[in-house]
């Protein structure tokens, strides 16, 4: 039957209403079952790339603002540890001159003070001395005294007085 | 090509069945194979999804170098479809060419010149379509105050769909005429087979790359036309 039908001459219609709707229905199918998922996987990826490149970007510039302020944080500690520590020493360096001037002071209130107490101990052991020496001169007199206070001692320097006198 | 094709008339429609037959099997194979490339579309692609991002890739390109604007995005699907079914029907006769008692029943359906006519006037009444549409059928029309635009719009449409009925109807013949010198049989055969299994080889490689080239004009062609009319001047 088909065989038969050639050789006819003129336009062979079919074809081109076939070769239109299976174009018409494959750009359709096409772009229901492949098209459009993976388009779209593109537009996402598309999205996706460029929302990290800015992520990225905000990313690194919060990093450089962190960095800068640790920077800034880092010398300004510095600085304070320096001047803690000059404080410190200027401190240190007052004080132990002012122990060292108060021992100073000390020493030398306790020297003053020992050489009083000297003198003062000696001056007294001299008084006591004297005041010693007087009792015993008057004790030794005494005794010296009343011993030859008896009669023949007595009379021994009575007339050694005479005897005396007589010259 | 003095080959005799199968015909089928139904009520005033003549089909040639050969070029349906191609048409159907083209389109079977395009869509089966964009469908087993584009299942399960990740984020990351694998390597079939590339092969396909890839092609889309290209065609988008054809259609953005001719509209750079926004304009263009209603074309991507048309191109990309039209660059596939046409390169797979540009291939799928050479390799394939189904004669039955002198009836050709398989053959690239682009070796027929209403086959590609009629995938020009998609491409040429697609754009007379969107040049209304963009510019009022007021502004549509005073372009053909020149006549010459009117006869542009014929060679437009003879060069486009001639162009590449012709390169894949050559190519056929010569695949044909070099197959037929292999087998020619006798003592003379016997020489030639070597000549024509190598020729054939050699040929085929070339229209494959022919019928590649001839898509990529096609589409890129249709495009430039499309956005001739399609794009504000």
């Amino acid at each position: 039957m088909i065989h038969g039908l050639i050789g006819a001459a003129g336009l062979e219609l079919g074809d081109m209403l076939f070769t239109l709707v299976t174009f018409i229905v494959l750009m359709l199918l096409v772009g229901k079952y492949a098209w459009g998922p993976v388009t779209k996987m593109m537009a996402k990826r598309q999205d996706k790339i460029t929302d990290d490149l800015d992520y990225a970007d905000k990313s690194r510039a919060e990093a450089q603002e962190l960095l800068n302020k640790r920077q800034s944080e880092l010398k300004n500690t510095q600085a304070e540890a320096v001047s803690i520590v000059n404080t410190a020493k200027a401190n240190g360096e007052k004080q132990s001159k002012e122990i060292v001037a108060q021992a100073h002071a000390e020493a030398s209130d306790l020297k003053a003070k020992a050489q009083d107490d000297i003198a003062q101990a000696k001056q007294d052991a001299l008084n006591g001395a004297r005041d010693q020496v007087a009792d015993l001169s008057v004790t030794i007199a005494s005794k010296i005294i009343g011993k030859e206070l008896n009669a023949d001692d007595q009379q021994a320097l009575i007339d050694d007085y005479i005897k005396g006198l007589g010259d | 090509m003095n080959d005799k094709y199968p015909e089928l008339q139904i009520g005033p429609l003549r089909f040639n069945l050969a070029n349906d037959i191609g048409l159907l099997v083209a389109a079977v194979v395009v869509f089966l194979l964009v469908y087993w490339l584009s299942r399960n579309p990740k984020i990351r692609p694998d390597g079939k999804q590339n092969l396909l991002e890839w092609v889309i890739d290209f065609t988008n390109g054809i259609v953005k170098g001719e509209m750079p604007g926004t304009e263009g995005n209603k074309f991507k699907l048309f191109s990309f479809t039209m660059f596939l079914f046409v390169i797979v029907m540009n291939q799928l006769g050479l390799f394939i060419n189904v004669n039955v008692n002198g009836y050709t029943w398989f053959h690239s359906p682009t070796a027929n010149p209403l086959i590609t006519m009629t995938l020009a006037s998609i491409v040429l009444i697609l754009s007379h379509y969107y040049g209304v549409e963009t510019n009022g059928l007021g502004g549509y029309l005073k372009s053909y105050l020149n006549p010459i635009n009117l006869i542009e719009e014929f060679t437009n449409f003879m060069t486009l769909s001639l162009r590449l009925y012709g390169n894949i109807f050559a190519g056929e013949i010569l695949v044909m005429l070099l197959r037929n010198m292999a087998l020619s049989g006798g003592l003379t055969g016997i020489l030639a087979f070597p000549f024509g299994f190598v020729f054939e080889m050699v040929w085929q490689v070339f229209s494959v790359f022919i019928g590649s080239i001839q898509a990529y004009i096609f589409v890129i062609l249709g495009s430039v036309y499309m956005s001739h009319k399609a794009v504000k001047e």
